[in-house]
């Protein structure tokens, strides 16, 4: 029984350690200027306004930003499951000569910091034209996206049985129809979980995006350059917008994590 | 409809080889059941037929077409898979449906066919369900009915009755073979259940280590089995195989003497006997041998009796009411007409009487 109480005690204080910074965030981006500074702060916001948001996307380059990180995220998004999934249904079906190395080798790539890469990266897509460009930063993202999507999508695969694509072949289908009509349906749930992981994962990258960019900023890279001598009020209502998305799309998505994670089967 | 011809295949897995040569024809309608041990390639042999796996050699024919080199879905084939392989995402009409969908038949072509397999099957009231609200015996209808509604010149079936609890596979299996007499659809049929092939098959071809070791009528194959491993494998309790001394065309045990039909190949043969076809009698008698009762097991319809002959052990079945203990000892006359003589040193039957 004691036991019990202080697990809960436990989880409570990792709830309040998640959850306090968010909500105080949240209340922050909507009240008024003089509640940012106010001490004590209220439970509820005390005076809600939208001046702060207001303010936020009337500062010179939010709306760049935003419009850049969406477009980054939508081309990691496409790349990765245009690149992993396929490469997870090879794993998830084809018994290869080296097939668990790669699939270690996948993993370590995780492993690899990417500050050691940032220099020649930055050097190279120069070189290659695509420095400061959206594509480059998609490059880097789907990059950083594409191990998961390989990992998930196999085990995705693999949760399909393989005798459902045979009786699809020896019912009159060729291998691209038997993909088509019987694994994609069974697998569109996990793919689009995929998709908005490699999404979210672009989203909140900040590192690659700061580096690789000058003018056509991603909104984190803005952020990050520009919060510091920013007024108070625009960086709650920018950690806001960080927030937002990525919560949204987690909530969404963690039943497919925890099949990554080898918690639980679909 | 069609007949099916495999020749010479020959299948290797790694190091493993799954089949050594095999060579099996299967007549137009005829309900042919490959039967072995688990290992013994006959489920390879059926994917090998069905194109969804390629052998090294060989070459498969069905009806007049000669098959090795096309894909499964240019077979004319169906198969019904161990585990069904029923879509999830399709309802019972669509999965029916679904083999007639890829033939693109005509909407009434293809309400017609759904219908008189569902009504087949008995699941003409599940349609519009979707797997996942089924039992696995309806899933196994649905299986079968998907496979009969493309109206294939084949249908192949690997072990489909192997995920059912008992009860509901000897229902299946009653349903299986009166579907199958009224369709008349060329079947073959895999499984490792020896009952299961006996009760379903017109011929059964035995199989053991990737080859096929003897294809003949399910009581041919029971009663003259052609050798230790067929006699052995099928029946329960197996065939008792005793080693037997050679006295010229006699074959001697105790006051029991047999005619051997062709010439014996040493000092020893092997005789093989059903637990069956031994006579048991609490009396001596001429003409038969002795063995000592070791165990006594009643099994409902008989007992079961493991007796010591010699150095060696038999079983025996008799009627339940037979007053025996172990310990004690009976005469015994095996039924002269069903015997089997075997090389000790192969284990092959002799040569046909």
């Amino acid at each position: 029984m004691n036991l019990r109480v202080l697990y809960m005690l436990l989880a409570g204080v990792l709830v309040v350690w998640v959850l306090l910074p968010i909500f105080l965030i949240a209340t922050l981006a909507f009240s008024d200027r003089s509640s940012v500074f106010a001490w004590p702060k209220g439970l509820l916001p005390q005076q809600f306004s939208l001046e702060t948001i207001a303010f936020f996307f009337g500062v010179e380059g939010v709306w760049k930003a935003i419009r850049n990180s969406l477009t980054v995220a939508a081309m990691t998004l496409v790349f990765s499951v245009l690149l992993g999934a396929p490469a997870g249904y090879a794993l998830a079906r084809y018994r290869f000569a080296g097939a668990d190395a790669y699939r270690l080798l996948i993993l370590m790539t995780r492993a690899f910091p990417l500050a050691i890469l940032a220099i020649p990266l930055a050097v190279q897509f120069i070189q290659l034209g695509i420095y400061d460009t959206a594509f480059g930063v998609a490059l880097v993202h789907t990059a950083l996206a594409l191990p998961f999507a390989v990992l998930v999508t196999s085990s995705l695969f693999l949760g399909i049985p393989k005798e459902l694509e045979e009786a699809a072949w020896t019912l009159g289908c060729d291998r691209i129809q038997a993909f088509l009509r019987v694994v994609l349906p069974l697998a569109l749930p996990g793919l689009a979980a995929t998709a908005i992981f490699a999404f979210v994962i672009s989203w909140n990258e900040v590192f690659a995006a700061t580096l690789l960019t000058l003018r056509e900023r991603t909104l984190p890279a803005f952020l990050l350059t520009s919060l510091n001598d920013s007024p108070l009020p625009f960086r709650f209502a920018g950690g806001f917008f960080l927030i937002v998305p990525a919560l949204i799309f987690i909530f969404i998505i963690r039943r497919y994590l925890f099949t990554l994670w080898g918690i639980a089967n679909r | 409809m069609a007949s099916i011809r495999v020749e010479n295949i020959e299948k290797t897995f790694g190091k493993f080889k799954a089949l050594n040569g095999v060579s099996l024809e299967v007549r137009d309608q005829e309900f042919v059941v490959l039967l072995g041990p688990s290992g013994c390639g006959k489920t390879t042999l059926l994917r090998i037929i069905a194109g969804l796996e390629q052998a090294e050699k060989g070459r498969v024919w069905i009806g007049d077409r000669d098959v090795t080199e096309l894909p499964p879905r240019a077979r004319k084939i169906a198969m019904v898979f161990q585990n069904y392989a029923v879509f999830p995402h399709l309802t019972v009409f669509e999965n029916i449906a679904f083999g007639l969908r890829m033939q693109k038949a005509t909407p009434e072509k293809l309400r017609a066919n759904v219908e008189r397999a569902a009504t087949l099957m008995h699941i003409e009231n599940l349609l519009e369900r979707y797997p996942a609200q089924l039992s696995g015996g309806q899933r196994q209808r649905v299986a079968v009915a998907r496979a009969l509604a493309v109206e294939p010149e084949v249908l192949l079936m690997d072990e489909p009755l192997s995920n059912l609890d008992a009860l509901l596979r000897l229902e299946m299996r009653a349903e299986l073979k009166r579907l199958l007499a009224e369709s008349r659809t060329t079947t073959l049929y895999v499984t490792h259940d020896q009952v299961e092939a006996m009760s379903l098959a017109d011929r059964i071809a035995v199989m053991n280590t990737g080859y096929v070791v003897q294809y003949d009528e399910p009581m041919k194959v029971y009663q003259e089995p052609a050798n230790t491993f067929v006699g052995g494998f099928i029946g329960s309790p197996p065939m008792n195989f005793l080693k037997v001394r050679v006295e010229g065309q006699q074959a001697q045990l105790q006051s029991l003497s047999l005619k051997i039909p062709t010439p014996a190949p040493g000092p020893e043969v092997l005789l093989g006997v059903r637990p069956e076809d031994l006579e048991a009698y609490l009396e001596p008698q001429p003409q038969s041998f002795t063995a000592e009762v070791l165990v006594v097991e009643p099994l409902g319809p008989h007992l079961l009796l493991t007796l010591r002959f010699g150095q060696q052990l038999l079983k025996a079945t008799v009627p339940p009411d037979f007053r025996v203990r172990a310990g004690q000892t009976l005469w015994f006359k095996p039924q002269p007409d069903r015997l089997r003589w075997l090389d000790p040193g192969s284990g092959q039957a002799l040569a046909a009487r």
